[in-house]
């Protein structure tokens, strides 16, 4: 059977005109709960490209106590060499940690003044040929107990506190998304039942003249599309308004870690996609129920 | 063309709606309903393009069963029965025009097929100077003319009318028999109206079948109203 486009698009349009406040409505929950959406994408992306490790691909740092002998830091040097799993090691001297102290810390000069190069430890900064994070841990822990060391920090004990972080705060935007997304449904099915309500005499006759239920369907569902398709663009605009915000502050701090968490416009369209696509079946799936429910009651 | 048999309908809560009807009608039959409010003329009229389902008994129609039939398939039923009803069921925000297209419009038809037919049928009821009006510029009679217009623009076989002098006055009333009863020869389309109108029933000496309680208590070829 031949559906005229034209009496398609005249009777969405139709819908949409005669009920402006409760498309907004409805427009606008399905922009919240997919911008909720968005950021929790945006989240787990950022996460899932961390960088685990420091500045130069260093996995771990060795510190060294301040009254250690230079025996005790030639045989952790010594240790660091022999070991075939380490790719390379750094020793870091006071001048040198006191110039990244000073770069650091050179807009608090109150601090500057506190602190000398003696004050400072020394260390090695290594980079393991594996960079596994339980390889690397292990790695580390081995020079833990030796003399003259002081403490290893690992990158991926920040990593992994930041993954908590993120992935409870993902999970939490995810847990909102969804309930905001089922509200938008819910609102968007009633938005159609009010629709249906306004048109039921035409609906009554089409169905007396022997109009198809997909034929009455389809413009209704159309509307529900759209409106969800609309609050997908709004929330895409807001994951594309945070990308900006989360990349200037990115690109501004004098670390890599959080490089990640600006997306590249590859990611930036697969989020795009997701949203529309989820706007989309928000809208024709609701309106979609709300009409087979009416034409069954 | 229509055939019940053994036909019984009862709805949920109230009394029973139609017990045990048979009937025939043919092809081209102008067939009067009578019987007081309640009788069941209307489950009759609904039992035949699937408003309604009996809950025991066959329909048939053109052959086919229609209580059976399957759910897509009732669309094309209805396209082969047209609808008139007491209270018109007429679009307010329409003009006489787009109130018959719209019946071929959500069909399906094309347009040049919608341009030609509409005024035509609007025509044969008589409205052609009236086919730019809304329904409210209408009266009651040239309301209902709108109506058959709708429910005969597809020539249909079957023509279904729910009481459609009900709402009318005597003289109006005449006017919209007159079609009905042109319709049924010229087109050869089958009639079944209900009605309450012993005036009507009298003068048109057409197959009476009355209904009483839900039972049909006699069946007349050139019958009266009681």
């Amino acid at each position: 059977m031949a559906v005229r486009l034209d009496y398609i698009v005249k009777e969405t349009a139709n819908n949409i005109v005669r009920n402006p406040s409760l498309s907004i409505a409805t427009v606008l929950t399905v922009a919240v709960s997919l911008s909720l959406l968005g950021a929790a994408l945006v989240i787990q992306q950022g996460v899932s490209g961390l960088n685990t490790r420091f500045k130069d691909d260093v996995e771990f740092i060795i510190w060294i106590n301040n009254d250690a002998s230079q025996e005790q830091i030639d045989s952790v040097q010594r240790a660091l060499d022999d070991s075939p799993v380490v790719k390379n090691s750094t020793f870091i001297t006071r001048e040198q940690t006191f110039a990244e102290f000073e770069e650091y810390f050179a807009e608090s000069p109150e601090v500057l003044a506190a602190v000398t190069p003696e004050d400072l430890p020394t260390s090695f900064r290594v980079v393991p040929v594996n960079p596994e994070l339980s390889v690397v841990e292990q790695l580390g822990r081995q020079f833990t107990p030796l003399p003259g060391v002081r403490q290893v920090d690992f990158a991926g004990d920040y990593i992994r506190r930041l993954n908590q972080f993120s992935s409870a705060a993902s999970i939490t935007m995810t847990v909102a998304a969804l309930a905001s997304g089922l509200a938008s449904s819910l609102l968007m099915y009633n938005t159609i039942r009010t629709a249906l309500f306004a048109r039921r005499r035409e609906v009554e006759v089409m169905r007396l003249v022997g109009a198809t239920n997909w034929f009455i369907r389809v413009p209704f569902m159309l509307e529900g599309l759209l409106q969800g398709l609309v609050g997908a663009a709004f929330s895409t605009g807001a994951v594309y308004a945070l990308n900006r915000v989360v990349g200037d502050a990115v690109r501004g701090a004098d670390f890599r870690l959080f490089d990640s968490f600006a997306l590249d416009s590859g990611q930036l369209w697969t989020i795009t996609g997701v949203l529309l696509g989820a706007g989309a079946m928000i809208g024709a799936v609701a309106s979609g129920v709300a009409v087979t429910r009416y034409l069954e009651a | 063309m229509i055939k019940l048999e053994n036909v019984t309908k009862e709805y949920k809560g109230s009394s029973i709606a139609l017990k045990e009807a048979s009937a025939e009608i043919d092809k081209g039959e102008f067939v009067f309903l009578v019987g007081p409010s309640g009788s069941g003329k209307s489950t009759f009229l609904r039992l035949l393009n699937k408003q309604e389902v009996a809950d025991s008994g066959r329909v048939l129609v053109n052959g086919k069963d229609v209580g059976g039939l399957h759910p897509w398939k009732v669309p094309l039923l209805r396209r082969q029965i047209g609808c008139v009803f007491q209270d018109f069921k007429l679009l307010p925000s329409r003009t006489v025009r787009e109130n018959v297209s719209f019946a071929l419009e959500v069909i399906g038809k094309p347009k040049h097929i919608i341009q030609t037919q509409v005024p035509a049928i609007c025509e044969l009821v008589g409205l052609g100077d009236k086919i730019d009006k809304y329904p409210h510029q209408l009266s009651g009679g040239e309301q209902q003319r709108v109506s058959i217009a709708r429910a005969f623009v597809n020539r249909p076989v079957i023509l279904l009318a729910d009481e459609p002098t009900g709402n009318l006055d005597p003289q109006t009333a005449n006017g919209i028999m007159w079609l009905l009863d042109r319709i049924n020869r010229s087109a050869n389309t089958t009639v079944v109206m209900a009605t309450h109108d012993r005036g009507i029933v009298d003068t048109m000496r057409r197959r009476v079948i009355e209904l009483s309680n839900g039972s049909i208590v006699r069946d007349q070829s050139r019958g009266v109203y009681d």
